[in-house]
């Protein structure tokens, strides 16, 4: 039996392709459907949440249960939460009595476990986790920005080849490194999105219409890193995709745009709100740029060391695995 | 004799002075591009190979019309750019540049 820390190479071995580019995108591929669920996983996720929404229909029979975030769109790693949203006819559900009146509904019935009613925040949430199947849940009340922002990111799925690739990709990078938590400064799901899709929307080759990003993930994750670990210019300049694809914005031409304390700070402009800046929460700028730089150095070094080593030597070897430091339980 | 003697390193892949031959960019920055047969064959224009101008910004001025290596503003990132990266002119082919 073969042992690895790498496990999604397990006989995936592309050691003998001649470009170590090519080597990347077939790992990436590799890993990208390893961590892809399989279709227990997803029966379970999806009853989970059944039991939820016919419970909720059945509390407040004006309101309905939707999911949003990264289940919605597909973009999930192994074990994270589910975040849905509560929507009712008369809009009145998100007053404190309520979410402590469903909190408790829940429990008597049995549908959750480790309940945690957060009233006071900006968006008033429960959490709590699904006693069956183990997941954990975010319920939000009456807001339908995440719905909006789910179907938009469905939208650029569809017209962006590698995007769902490159974006989990970046997500496990980050999450490896704590850095993917907007409530410890880090980069949020649709931040990272965002970056990527402005990234392969403006990309010299693939504008040009030369490449298919499918065939280069390689290079373009190593890319990636390149552009937002050491050449984005973060004190000057904006993210937007008001015309539907992303372009750049001198921050000083974005009225409205509330300037941090320093200017060295990412700004992405929300698209179903042009005064919101999606990435206002990611004070940690200077940790997870370092760490983009840190994974340019990591994946280049690594591809000039395997392309000095002879084909025995690279058998079974990884290029990307000491990058995303996937540490999840064998699937 | 100076003690400084200039070490003279050059790529032999790429005659770049800025890097050896181990460490050439050209080792990992390598697309497969589309095959230009069927590319002819398409009449379709869409699937042409054209640069639109208007996708073109620069990732250090946020100006449209020009790839940020090739920015004639001082540079915002204080990480050093030696060896040029995706985002250039340079990164196009002949005909486009
Ligand atoms: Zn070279
Ligand atoms: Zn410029």
């Amino acid at each position: 039996l073969l042992t690895t820390d790498y496990p999604w190479i397990i006989n995936h071995d592309h050691s003998k392709q001649k470009e170590i580019a090519d080597w990347l995108t077939m790992e990436i591929r590799d890993f990208v459907s390893y961590i892809s669920p399989s279709k227990e996983e997803i029966k379970e996720r999806n009853d989970t949440i059944g039991r939820i929404r016919d419970a909720v229909n059945h509390f407040w029979n004006d309101a309905n249960l939707h999911v949003f975030g990264s289940y919605a769109t597909d973009l999930y790693l192994p074990g994270s939460d589910i975040d849905c949203v509560i929507i009712s006819e008369k809009g009145d559900k998100d007053s404190r009595s309520s979410l402590y009146a469903l909190a408790n509904f829940l429990k008597k019935r049995g549908l959750a476990t480790d309940i945690e009613v957060i009233a006071k925040a900006r968006v008033p949430i429960i959490k709590f986790i699904d006693p069956r199947s183990k997941i954990h849940i975010d319920v939000s009340f009456e807001r339908i920005n995440g719905l909006e922002a789910a179907k938009l990111i469905r939208e650029w799925l569809n017209d962006t080849p590698g995007l769902r690739e490159i974006t989990l990709i970046v997500k496990q990078f980050l999450h490896a490194r704590r850095l993917n938590n907007v409530h410890t400064g880090g980069l949020g799901g649709f931040s990272i999105i965002c970056l990527v899709f402005s990234f392969l929307q403006m990309h010299p080759r693939i504008i040009s219409n030369e490449i298919d990003p499918m065939e280069n993930l390689g290079v373009l994750l190593v890319e990636f890193f390149e552009l937002y670990g050491k050449n984005f210019g973060y004190d000057d300049i904006a993210i937007t995709t008001a015309n539907g694809y992303p372009i750049y914005l001198p921050k000083s031409d974005w009225k409205g745009l509330q300037q941090l304390r320093s200017s060295f700070s990412l700004a992405i402009q929300d698209p179903g709100d042009a005064t919101n800046n999606i990435s206002r929460g990611s004070f940690n700028l200077r940790d997870i740029k370092k760490a983009f730089a840190g994974a340019f150095d990591l994946l280049t070094n690594r591809c000039f060391e395997l392309d000095t080593a002879s084909f025995k030597e690279r058998i079974g070897k990884s290029v990307l695995g000491n990058v995303i430091k996937y540490r999840g339980k064998q699937r | 004799q100076c003690p400084h003697k200039w070490k003279k390193v050059y790529c032999t892949l790429c005659n770049s002075k800025r890097h050896a031959r181990d460490r050439c960019p050209n080792i990992w920055r390598v697309y497969l591009l589309r095959d230009d047969s069927s590319q002819q064959q398409d009449d379709n224009n869409e699937k042409k190979q054209k640069l639109p101008i208007e996708r073109i910004y620069c990732y250090n001025c946020g100006v449209n019309g020009h790839f940020g290596d090739d920015c004639p503003e001082r540079r915002s990132s204080r990480v050093p750019n030696e060896d040029g990266s995706a985002f250039s002119g340079e990164n196009l082919k002949e005909d486009m540049k």
